[in-house]
């Protein structure tokens, strides 16, 4: 049997990492979740990442220096997509420059970042 | 009285005056301090208020795909009332946002060159479902030979989406809705006009500046029957003025309402 792809959330918030958990556990993912950049790297020390939602404002800074940090320890996910809470070009052309795969806006229609991160899973 | 008493009266007052002026220099730049805390405030609870509503409708759509296993009809229906409350509540959130960056000059506009039709219709699209479960009518009209514009695309279509929402909501079932776009190029400056009309309740000329007024609906009391932030036209005029445009509206109560704005056209070719 092929194994789950693994999922990282970044995000401070609790209550939005759960909703999150809870949506790509039951549709057969391996989910971790971080808080800060430093757990993030940390997950992806551990176990290789497939698809990291990332966060771009977190406790101990800016959301794209985990995935710089994660790059030069050469543990960098194979996709990654931001979630921001507003759709601004300078923002989004940020995140793209940084090396994310998307940018979505919060909440991201679940049937849309099902869609999205399956089609990144699976191909 | 003594000339010397009159002089010295005139220095008193000249001094009370200057003791007022700095007074009244002090109050307000309290009140501007204030007023820059409260746009601050409003800008942190908006961004507060976002992150639990995100995991509300996050929630919510797992139950209502079935993804926790299968709902009865009534049960989705219940659920599915539960994210488009909470949608509307995060663009009354999005609203409250835009308008503190806006009343704290953090605003910025990103140019790019882009065509007003694919914007009205995108927007139309949009919100076709609305119009069609209102059983209102919707006509688009652009004229062939508008040019391209120079413009945030985000902010115009902001714009266009905030008009044509407010004409959905304020006219009856059975009215009509229509965009027209024009082109007017015999001015010193030519510009792209666009309108927004309707043939719903319409707003009595003495409301016509209140309207663009922030956090003012022409009827206040809390049973109105329609409800919002009041900040959706202060924010179209803010958005039009940074794109170098202007924005207002003709309108006789009952008689439906017609807004317009502009776009500076031929900036393409600067």
């Amino acid at each position: 049997m092929e194994a789950r792809p693994h999922i990282l959330i970044v995000d401070d918030s609790a209550a939005v990492t759960g909703a999150l958990r809870v949506l790509f556990e039951e549709t057969g993912h391996d989910v971790s979740v971080a808080e800060s950049i430093r757990d993030a790297v940390s997950v992806a020390a551990e176990r290789a990442v497939d698809v990291m939602l990332l966060d771009l404002t977190l406790p101990d800074g800016d959301g794209l220096s985990a995935l710089a940090a994660m790059r030069m320890q050469a543990i960098e996910p194979r996709v990654t997509a931001a979630l921001t809470g507003r759709a601004e070009p300078e923002i989004a052309a940020r995140c793209t420059a940084a090396g994310c795969r998307a940018v979505l806006v919060k909440p991201v229609p679940i049937a849309e970042l099902l869609a999205r991160v399956r089609e990144w899973t699976e191909g | 009285m003594h000339p010397l008493d009159s002089t010295t009266t005139a220095e008193h007052r000249a001094a009370q005056l200057e003791e007022a002026l700095n007074e009244a220099a002090q109050v307000n730049a309290e009140l501007q301090s204030r007023d820059a805390l409260k746009t601050q405030f409003l800008a942190n609870i908006s961004h507060d208020l976002r992150t639990p509503l995100t995991a509300i409708i996050t929630h919510a759509e797992i139950l209502r795909d079935g993804i926790l296993g299968p709902l009865s009809e009534k049960q989705r229906e219940s659920v599915t009332s539960i994210i488009s409350g909470g949608r509307q509540l995060l663009e009354a959130v999005g609203e409250i946002l835009t308008y503190a960056r806006g009343a704290a000059n953090q605003l910025t506009v990103s140019p790019s060159e882009f065509h007003i039709a694919a914007i009205v219709a995108e927007v139309s699209a949009l919100n076709e479902p609305l119009i069609a479960k209102k059983g209102l009518s919707l006509a688009v009209d652009v004229s062939p030979i508008v040019p391209a514009l120079v413009a945030d695309r985000e902010q115009i279509m902001h714009v266009v989406s905030n008009l044509l929402g407010n004409a959905i909501a304020f006219t009856p079932p059975g009215g009509r809705v229509w965009v027209a776009v024009s082109y007017a190029s015999d001015t010193g400056s030519p510009s792209v006009q666009v309108e927004v009309g309707d043939t719903g309740i319409g707003i009595a000329p003495e409301h016509h500046d209140l309207v663009f007024r922030e956090f003012a609906q022409v009827d206040p009391s809390p049973s109105r029957r329609h409800h919002g932030t009041g900040l959706g036209l202060t924010i179209a005029r803010r958005l039009v003025e940074l794109n170098g445009g202007r924005i207002w509206l003709e309108s006789r109560l009952g008689e439906g309402s017609r807004f317009f704005f502009t776009l500076p056209a031929g900036a393409a070719e600067r």
